[in-house]
């Protein structure tokens, strides 16, 4: 394989992991976080600093930053998860835009604009590969155990939820913790692949592309958002001549599907053995009727 | 924490107002965040300083080039974004998605048109400060309370005491019943989308001109949210009263523990105030109808 293709490969799934985090948040659970990326900052810096500075064992860093990253996101959820969910919106964007200022404001620390460097490189496309898979496959268990049927219930309906007996608070905020430990898992990946990271590039056009790509494949169906997380991320990797454009491409296409297709490229179809056979079984049985004619 | 320092604060609370109010509007209006405000005031502004400013125009027409430039793309908006989906009683998630998606369109388009290059609005005044007693003001800040000062007065008229006004309050209680009641809710709703977005221009100018122009001048609008959480989600005068408080707040910790921290702080500020008083100064909090 060309380095060029895993070099893409690897982004794209790093890129995957977060937006994994991101379909249990906005997918299952119906809020938005436009301050997602501010976690995935502090995944970065939390264990590529701990591994520069204090020589800590890499493994150790990324559990360590990851837990750091969920402690913000308590403090965070804390007040959130209990009011209506602009909130979380609301509070979110203006998180991620303090920790904007401040990644850029404590040299000391993250070497500010010009960003931290000589982290060393431990991750390749075979960790990336893996750690996504299993992201993907820790949030499709998550989608059919207790919490992701409540996340559901919760999401159409909150008051119904609550009087169905279910602790609104409880999993909306297990929901968000989920998403804040994928995405800081992301980051910690991607500062030990780049073996570098700067404070521009979190801030909520980042997390505006990952909820865009979450509804491009399907709000209701991981496998449409893995899907457009796929095709939207390996694209501009593609067309880098056109990266002032990509944005309002992107735009255009989520507003057309947003106007004429609102549930999404694959509406709520997972790729489930049960839902390959049918539609395998349809395609056949379609095959079968032309030949008859 | 001297007079000075103060002063400052309320100049910069007053295009927060601006911000807040805009914001304010359509959450009332249709209950839901529109983060496609931000973009809106970038792409006023813009389009602003190459039509008006750029050839030497003072500022009034300026303004009114950017208020202009701010309903005709809060029209777009609503036409493109909203207006299906309205439509269609789609869930509340898919306005956020189409707001996001609007943002990063604008945001994108100006990006196109300006690189990330900064630009300078050319300097409105002949003498840059006015001086009372030891007090030094910029006029610029002087003119930013004036003018925003004034346009909220003629909103608050618009919305308490016109025709408009009145249907505007009754759709953003009850959009279906107000339409049993003959008021076209629709134009009611382009209404609100045109009056947030002459907000949004005129306040994207006073951006411009107070932190230079550049594409991602809109992330500005955080300021505007944070007022209006503390304000009250969808309350008009409470998003005014916590704009002035955060303007305030801003100048005096800016002042204390410089730029990066005091955006931290203010953060830790909205945070505690979420804890004490979630519904905010006004204490009207909208609560999700069952």
């Amino acid at each position: 394989m060309s380095a060029l293709v895993s070099n893409i490969l690897t982004q794209v799934f790093i890129t995957l992991i977060a937006v994994a985090g991101v379909y249990v948040l906005t997918g299952l659970t119906g809020m938005f976080s436009l301050g997602q990326a501010a976690f995935m900052a502090i995944g970065a810096y939390a264990s590529g600093l701990l591994v520069v500075r204090l020589h800590m064992n890499f493994a150790l860093a990324v559990v360590l930053s990851v837990l750091m990253a969920v402690a913000v996101g308590y403090l965070i959820g804390y007040p959130v998860v209990r009011l209506r969910r602009d909130y979380i919106s609301l509070v979110t964007l203006g998180f991620g835009e303090a920790i904007g200022a401040l990644l850029n404001r404590m040299t000391f620390l993250t070497g500010g604009a010009s960003g931290l460097t000589g982290v060393p490189r431990r991750v390749g496309l075979p960790l990336a590969c893996i750690s996504a898979v299993a992201a993907i496959g820790l949030v499709a268990f998550f989608k059919t155990s207790k919490y992701g049927r409540q996340c559901i219930a919760l999401r159409g309906d909150e008051l119904a939820a609550k009087a169905m007996g279910i602790n609104v608070i409880r999993v909306k905020m297990t929901a968000f913790l989920l998403s804040v430990a994928l995405t800081a898992y992301s980051g910690a990946l991607y500062v030990f692949y780049m073996s570098y990271v700067d404070p521009t590039g979190f801030g909520w056009k980042k997390s505006a592309d990952w909820v865009i790509m979450v509804f491009f494949g399907g709000v209701n169906s991981l496998t449409g958002s893995t899907l457009g997380a796929f095709i939207l991320s390996a694209l501009p990797q593609m067309l880098r001549g056109l990266q002032n454009y990509r944005y309002v491409v992107y735009a255009v296409l989520v507003l057309l599907i947003l106007n004429f297709k609102p549930s999404g490229l694959l509406g709520e179809w997972e790729l489930t053995p049960g839902n390959v056979k049918r539609s395998i079984g349809r395609l056949t049985e379609g095959r079968r009727r032309k030949e008859e004619k | 924490m001297s007079l000075q320092i103060i002063l400052n604060g309320i100049a910069t609370g007053s295009v927060y107002a601006l911000i807040a109010t805009g914001f304010a509007l359509i959450f009332n209006v249709l209950k839901f965040s529109n983060f496609s405000h931000g973009a809106t005031m970038t792409a006023c502004a813009f389009i602003s300083y190459f039509l008006v400013a750029d050839k030497g125009l003072g500022l009034f027409p300026t303004l009114l080039a950017a208020g202009a430039a701010g309903a005709v793309v809060a029209l777009f908006g609503e036409f493109v974004g909203f207006r299906r989906i309205l439509k269609n009683h789609s869930s509340a998630t898919y306005f956020f998605v189409s707001s996001i998606t609007l943002g990063t369109l604008y945001e994108g388009l100006v990006t196109i048109r300006v690189g990330s290059n900064f630009f300078n609005f050319p300097s409105f005044f002949n003498k840059p400060t006015i001086g009372i007693g030891s007090l030094v003001i910029s006029t610029t800040d002087v003119m930013m309370f004036i003018i925003s000062v004034a346009v909220l007065l003629v909103l608050a008229f618009v919305i308490q005491n016109t025709r408009l006004g009145r249907a505007l309050r009754a759709v953003s209680f009850d959009r279906d019943t107000a339409q049993l009641m003959g008021i076209n809710s629709t134009r009611m709703i382009q209404s609100a989308f045109v009056i947030s977005g002459v907000l949004a221009g005129i306040a994207g100018v006073f951006l411009g001109i107070k932190y230079t122009l550049y594409p991602s001048l809109g992330s500005l609008v955080v300021k505007g949210f944070i007022a209006s959480v503390i304000g009250g989600l969808g309350s008009l005068p409470g998003a005014i009263a916590g704009a002035f408080l955060l303007g305030i707040l801003e100048t005096v910790l800016l002042s204390l523990l410089g730029s990066g921290y005091s955006t931290i702080a203010t953060f830790a500020v909205m945070l505690l105030f979420l804890l004490i008083r979630p519904q905010g100064i006004a204490g009207s909090n909208v609560q999700e109808k069952a």
